[in-house]
């Protein structure tokens, strides 16, 4: 079974294939779903026996929450499971926000406050650094931090006011409490509102606060940024000469582009898993591009493109063998329903798919011609070297 | 015959040995220690604790450590308490029961309580302090020889409290409590006094002394209150008609160590049991220095019972007057920069007594994940099923690929102490959800490598040497394991838990693949293919 050479005769008619699913990944990526993880807000997942239907369940779970949510149903191996998915709680936000207010302030209060019982109790020296307005420091920023606590009270439905603790060691704990059945009561209200409807053998709820989420972004983003400025050296370092190191950091940057484009089309969303292999697909991208690049450039046997068609020979193998591999672990995700199986292997596929396209429709191309311009201009300095001979 | 030589030779090939050493200790190790799993597989529920800022590493430790100290009250022994990255402490607990994670989180989220107490009065509450004036001195303005110092201001009840309670008290000390326990005995071993492990310095003691030391540092002569009787292990039995609990809940303190028989005499008689380590259980003596005239010792630190340290009174607060700020000082150990360190390390850890133990940093309890035990062993079974089928597909593929079943063999050999290696590796610490797919990912890339050397060995035009072939095979082979490893390494420090153990498993796959199981695999398929011409 012997495969022609795609890359004799014009290699260039390889090139629209993956700039059209470049093309076609680009309009796909603004589509990618943001998982609970990035977005924020609660998934919730059941294990059922009943057969639930997800539609109806999501319009009544709707009109009772008055909340932004979603319902998908997953039937597995393992009996069906229901994943509910709620936007953030903005009274939840609110309620974060105010305790993070709150507790950056509260230590600066309370050492005011001290400051003015010293000074009502008139033991003060004369040495002290304690002034005479103290107190009405003091009362300044309690004010500001009861305003806080108040509206803290308020959403927990708590029937407290926060001029009423005698001091601020008591007011922290008040708000602690606060913030705590705020989080208890929305929980247990979910909680109920689904109870009411199906019966389930487990629940598991998975919360991400907005800061969360927020953190969850900037170490992404961070990751991403340092792994590509990481990876961009190591490919100089290889190659050491720009087209060649291009190519591979562009086959690798198309390969991601096309898997970012099937988590749009395919519906996978963006969570720590799919991010976790989206990272790991930087490698074997990247794998394939310099197997490629190393055996066209830096060998010298045969042809370029016969070198290039011999490094297609195994790239293509090692690609098959990984998507093999990953075939297993989306299988697994199917039958047992977890996740985090199935957004690792379905972009790890996605992205092998992907990476065939980019590496040999694209990669190789730029290798290709760069390979033979060198070849050429060796051979136009060589001719007229000889030339120049010939005239002497 | 030529073949067994071969396959002789190609055990005694120092690349094939190194590689079947190490799965050889691998599995003793795992066989020894067993495997380690995630909750993802054994069930549970995991709860992130997240803090309001980064923090130092030194920090976290200190966090990690309270934590585990705290949920060590609830009496739960399985509890994994793990820092990820520098602002996120994950609590694992291998229990679904909704109103244990209840109270997990609750002990979590809880400020303790602190009790400074003077010959058996309550002196200080914690919430006699004002919270935000507990800050530490800075050294400069230390007095006398202190190398450390602590203060903070109370509250006008505090004030008067200190007064009345301290009044004629000098030299007295002040037993810092943290979380004492109220309704409560211990019960501790007799040889816990009469070992010599206290060294007083030119101090003979009595074994009475150190006993009714003891009992002076566990009175507490109050209301709501009460002294903490103390009994011996080994006379418990002999009294057993005075011994009876003075509630339904009234705990026994007790060394986990402790007789079975003593144990079930506890709990017969009714009493909660709430064991402690035996380090726990042995109290710290100070010698009875200058300080504490009044003394012949002094229980300087007691965990068992919450007693965090013992700091004497200076007769200038002692004479009733009612003053709000105080102050805590104290030397260090050690000379130098090492001095400085310990003094910082002691005033931190008062600081933190004072504020209730209180984290170092606010933190909030995250979104907890229960995993339910049977679903979280078919996890585990069909995950293994899927590696094994996996294997198997790629060796099909491989098969038919080269049309050469023989190269099979080195194949499946490789991937499998591959898999051997990571498996005991990872477990040695935790295997995750994400840790499966990153041992799954390196068999992966470990078959992919080897398909680049098969390649490269098979080439025709085969003039050139095969150790010249290996060598153009493994540049290209460790460029891309050194590329691969760049890019995932910054998610190793990244601190999202979730994925770290696919990142570990991933690079300690393609590590181990470079340095160790592709060069065996480069010797044995050398071999086969020599058999085979």
């Amino acid at each position: 079974m012997e495969l022609p050479n795609i890359f004799e005769g014009n290699y260039r008619r390889l090139l629209p294939l993956p700039l059209l699913l470049i093309v076609i990944a680009i309009f796909f990526i603004p589509s990618v779903k943001q998982g609970v993880d990035f977005k924020g807000g609660v998934l919730i997942s059941l294990q059922t026996q009943e057969n639930v239907d997800a539609l109806s369940l999501e319009e009544s779970l709707k009109s009772e929450l008055g909340s932004e949510l979603s319902v998908k149903k997953i039937e597995s191996a393992l009996g069906a499971s229901i994943e509910i998915n709620l936007a953030q709680s903005e009274a939840l936000s609110r309620a974060e926000t105010l305790k993070g207010e709150f507790f950056s302030q509260v230590d600066d209060v309370s050492r005011l406050e001290a400051d003015a019982a010293i000074f009502e109790s008139g033991t003060l020296t004369n040495d002290s650094l304690i002034g005479s307005d103290a107190p009405q420091k003091y009362k300044v920023a309690r004010e500001r931090l009861d305003s806080i606590a108040n509206e803290l009270f308020f959403l927990s439905k708590m029937e407290q006011k926060a001029q009423d603790a005698p001091n601020t060691n008591d007011l922290r704990k008040m708000a602690s409490r606060a913030y705590t059945k705020i989080n208890e009561d929305y929980q247990a209200g979910v909680r109920a509102a689904i109870e009411k409807r199906v019966k389930y053998d487990s629940i598991s709820f998975e919360i991400v606060s907005a800061s969360l989420s927020g953190h969850f972004i900037s170490t992404a983003l961070w990751v991403v940024g340092v792994s590509s400025i990481l990876a961009i050296i190591a490919v100089f370092f290889v190659f050491r000469s720009f087209i060649p190191s291009a190519a591979v950091l562009i086959g690798a940057t198309a390969d991601i582009t096309i898997a970012l484009g099937a988590m749009g089309l395919f519906g996978i969303p963006l969570t720590l898993a799919s991010f976790a292999a989206l990272l790991m697909l930087i490698g074997y991208s990247l794998d394939t591009d310099i197997l490629l690049t190393m055996r066209t450039l830096k060998r010298s046997e045969g042809h370029a493109r016969e070198r290039a068609f011999g490094a297609m020979k195994t790239g293509v193998t090692m690609n098959i063998t990984a998507m093999a591999a990953f075939s297993a672990l989306l299988i697994l995700s199917i039958l047992t329903n977890i996740s985090t199986y199935y957004e690792i292997s379905a972009v790890a596929l996605a992205g092998l798919v992907g990476d065939l396209f980019a590496t040999w429709g694209l990669n190789a191309v730029i290798v290709l011609w760069y390979a033979e311009k060198k070849e050429k201009e060796a051979g136009e300095a060589k001719s007229k070297f000889t030339a120049f001979y010939g005239k002497k | 015959m030529e073949k067994h030589n071969a396959l002789k030779e190609l055990i005694l090939d120092k690349r094939v040995m190194l590689l079947l050493a190490i799965t050889l200790i691998a599995l003793s190790y795992s066989f020894l220690n067993g495997l380690k799993f995630g909750i993802d597989f054994s069930g549970g529920t995991r709860i992130p604790v997240l803090l309001e800022m980064p923090v130092d590493s030194q920090t976290m430790n200190s966090m990690i450590e309270s934590i585990k100290t705290r949920t060590a009250t609830l009496g739960m022994t399985e509890v994994k308490v793990r820092g990820v990255g520098d602002s996120q402490i994950y609590v694992e607990v291998p229990s679904s029961d909704p109103a244990f994670m209840k109270q997990v989180q609750s002990v979590l989220s809880q400020q303790g309580v602190y009790w400074g107490i003077v010959d058996g009065k309550a002196a200080i509450k914690g919430d006699d302090i004002f919270s935000g004036t507990i800050v530490q001195v800075n050294p400069q303005y230390l007095q006398g020889s202190a190398d450390w110092g602590v203060s903070f201001t109370v509250t006008q009840t505090g004030a008067l409290r200190f007064a009345q309670v301290a009044k004629g008290k000098a030299n007295y000390p002040l037993f810092m409590f943290l979380d004492r326990p109220t309704d409560a005995i211990i019960v501790i071993k007799r040889k816990t006094f009469t070992e010599p492990s206290y060294a007083l310095e030119g101090v003979s003691l009595t074994d009475e002394d150190l006993v009714s030391a003891a009992n002076f540092a566990l009175s507490l002569d109050d209301a709501e209150g009460n002294s903490i009787p103390l009994y011996f292990e080994e006379e418990l039995q002999n009294n057993a008609d005075a011994l009876s609990p003075r509630t339904n809940k009234t705990k026994a303190i007790i060394d986990a160590n402790a007789s079975a028989e003593v144990k079930a005499f506890l709990r017969e008689k009714g009493f909660t049991l709430l064991e402690k380590t035996g380090a726990e259980m042995a109290p710290e003596f100070l010698s009875a220095s200058s300080e504490f005239s009044e003394f012949k010792a002094v229980i300087a630190r007691w965990d068992a019972v919450g007693l965090m340290s013992s700091p004497y009174l200076v007769p200038a607060i002692t004479s009733g007057t009612p003053s709000y700020s105080y102050q805590i000082t104290g030397p260090a150990k050690g000379t130098g920069q090492e001095r400085a360190l310990s003094a910082h390390a002691e005033a931190k850890e008062v600081e933190s007594i004072l504020k209730g133990g209180a984290f170092p940093v606010q933190i909030s309890i995250g979104s907890s994940t229960t995993i339910p035990a049977p679903l979280g062993s078919e996890f585990l079974k069909l995950s293994v099923i899927g590696a094994i089928i996996a294997l198997i597909v790629i060796s099909l593929i491989v098969a038919i690929r080269y049309r050469n079943p023989r190269l099979l063999l080195p194949i499946i050999f490789i991937s499998v102490s591959e898999m051997i290696i990571l498996v005991s590796f990872v477990g040695a610490f935790s295997i995750d959800l994400g840790g499966m797919a990153g041992i799954l990912a390196a068999i992966g890339v470990s078959v992919d490598a080897q398909i680049v050397v098969t390649d490269e060995l098979l080439k025709k035009g085969g003039s050139a040497h095969a150790q010249k072939k290996l060598d153009s095979a493994f540049a290209i082979i460790i460029t891309n394991a050194t590329v691969a490893i760049i890019a995932m390494i910054p998610l190793l420090f990244s601190g999202m838990v979730e994925i770290i153990g696919f990142a570990t498993a991933h690079i300690s796959g393609s590590l181990l693949g470079v340095l160790i199981s592709r060069p065996a695999y480069g010797a044995i398929v050398e071999k086969f293919l020599h058999i085979e011409e």
